[in-house]
């Protein structure tokens, strides 16, 4: 277990290393929550209305603002970017030599790069944001603890995706398009943006069992306190349910992988 | 480099400019060639590249169906800037983004020197030798939305205002591949400059939406120091006639003017970083 600890240490202390970075990072953080939040004053300023769908405005600049901020921490591409790199140069079959995991390894790492990006931040922009806009408090002390549930099976949900799509690139050959693919479905159905309360039917009743609804619209949804509290028990059971599915996906998926390895790499 | 050579003689630098000629299309073609090597890798990375904006194009749709407007900009005029927005970036960035953001590399490990040493100005050899295409994708979506979005607005098109609007496409162009040169130049100062465009990208994505729904601090940001919108909602604003905050009526000039003024600026700093370059490389 250490081994993997290490791992996270390592990574984390890696991306502390370029200050400029930090900065470069946090202002341009910053800088897309502000918009978020610009986009739904403007929405909200158009319809003259101060709650739509049941949803005022500073409930809205809420949800943007932990969307932005809070879920904003994991980075497929850095994942799916790090099997497909391993893939290129060969590192992969390293991995088969070693007595690791090579799907633990990889969380690991995405926890380290999470904790810099928690402490680099998230924890800055929520700060600074929340003082400037006035963000909502949880809407009770359970949904808080619960959101922090959400939070968690959002942060693991998020990696499995990732993993499992890069995983893929296996057969393909590619990782790119991969990524770009998995960006796609998580802006249009993870609720990043605009939540389903917003979207048409049918379309919002797909997405909300979508398994990307769980990255974003769902944690949000329970720190507003939008769903009961036994949705709320629902919800995070059949949230697991899908991280279950996934992480079964992953180590088959990393099983047949490692039997077709062909090193191209020197 | 090459223009040093002869730096007193007009005919030796028609010679020079000459070569420059013939060379550019062979470059592009060998690097064209190589990135088409595998042909279905790369349609598929296209594709993946659509669905991704058309995804981004899907999500301010649905907000605009339950909401109606945003900053008085109704659906069909949104789906035009969105449009301008991506096929002004796409053309830009294929002249300068993967290019420019690999000089970082290139100075770190030194690999700079060598095109310092070639009989051919290293800014063009870094471009044409690099020139993507992989922004098929991009133009595919961005030409079919714009020909939605130019039938759909309510807008009397006429000559002037076709004019206008591949007139400030071109200025958007030339200003996006100034600012990328720009970033990509400073390495050769710095060393590491690939962080400046983390910035670039997060002011990047607010130019698909009109420019008067953002604070002040961002409206002026984004026509000074990094003067995205008149990459998109100055010069969209100015065909549609709506209201452009700070600029007012002159929205049109400075949308027009925007990209070969930068362009002068971008020379002149590329020249300055070269002047600088130190070399970081063993």
């Amino acid at each position: 277990m250490s081994a993997y600890l290490a791992f996270t240490r390592s990574s984390f202390h890696s991306q502390l290393a370029y200050r400029n970075e930090v900065w470069a990072n946090i202002f341009g953080k910053l800088v897309q929550v502000v918009a978020r939040v610009a986009i739904w004053q403007a929405a909200y300023a158009g319809v003259g209305a101060i709650a739509v769908e049941g949803v005022s405005l500073q409930q809205m600049v809420t949800y943007a603002l932990l969307g932005g901020a809070v879920m904003g921490a994991t980075r497929p591409e850095r994942i799916i970017g790090e099997i497909g790199r391993s893939l290129k140069t060969g590192d992969i079959a390293v991995w088969l030599l070693k007595p690791l995991s090579y799907p633990l390894y990889l969380f690991a790492n995405e926890c380290g790069s999470f904790f810099y990006r928690l402490m680099t931040q998230v924890i800055p922009t929520i700060t600074f944001t929340a003082l400037f806009y006035g963000m909502l408090p949880p809407a009770s002390l359970f949904h808080a603890l619960m959101f922090i549930a959400f939070w968690a099976l959002s942060f693991t949900l998020l990696f499995l995706m990732s993993a499992l799509f890069g995983l893929i690139a296996f057969w393909l050959m590619t990782s790119f398009s991969l990524d770009w693919i998995l960006g796609a479905l998580l802006q249009l159905f993870s609720g990043l943006l605009v939540p389903f309360w917003f979207f048409p039917e049918p379309l919002a009743t797909i997405a909300r069992h979508l398994p990307f609804a769980w990255v974003v619209y769902y944690p949000n949804a329970v720190y507003l306190g939008r769903l009961s509290a036994a949705d709320i028990w629902f919800h995070l059971g059949l949230g697991l349910a899908w991280a279950g599915l996934f992480l079964f996906g992953v180590l088959w998926l990393w099983r047949s992988a490692s039997t077709r390895i062909t090193v191209q790499g020197g | 480099m090459a223009l040093s050579l002869h730096p007193y003689h007009r005919a030796g630098r028609l010679i020079v400019l000459l070569h420059h000629l013939r060379v550019i299309p062979l470059l592009v073609r060998m690097y064209v060639r190589s990135q088409m090597e595998y042909r279905g890798a790369f349609w598929l990375d296209r594709l993946a590249q659509i669905l991704s904006y058309g995804s981004v194009f899907a999500t301010i749709g649905i907000l605009l169906a339950r909401f109606d407007t945003l900053g008085g900009w109704t659906w069909p005029e949104l789906a035009l800037l969105f449009s301008f927005q991506l096929l002004a970036y796409s053309l830009g960035a294929a002249m300068s983004f993967v290019q420019l953001r690999d000089l970082e590399e290139l100075v770190r490990l030194g690999t700079f020197d060598t095109l310092l040493v070639k009989p051919f100005s290293p800014w063009a050899y870094l471009i044409f030798s690099g020139l993507n295409i992989s922004y098929t994708g991009h133009v595919i979506l961005a030409v079919a939305l714009m020909g939605w979005a130019v039938i759909s607005v309510d807008f009397g098109w006429s000559v002037w205002s076709v004019s206008f609007l591949i007139a400030t496409l071109i200025s958007a162009a030339l200003l996006t591949a100034s600012l990328i040169t720009m970033i990509g130049a400073t390495a050769l100062i710095w060393v590491r400059s690939n962080h400046l465009f983390s910035i670039f990208f997060g002011f990047w994505e607010l130019t698909r939406y009109p420019l008067n729904i953002f604070p002040g601090s961002i409206q002026i940001t984004l026509l000074t120091a990094v003067p995205l919108a008149l990459t998109s909602s100055v010069p969209v604003a100015a065909l549609l006639g709506k209201p452009v905050p700070i600029l007012g009526d002159w929205a049109a000039p400075a949308a027009l003017a925007a990209g070969p003024v930068w362009v002068l600026i971008a020379i002149a700093y590329w020249r300055y970083a070269t002047g600088k370059y130190q070399g970081a490389g063993g």
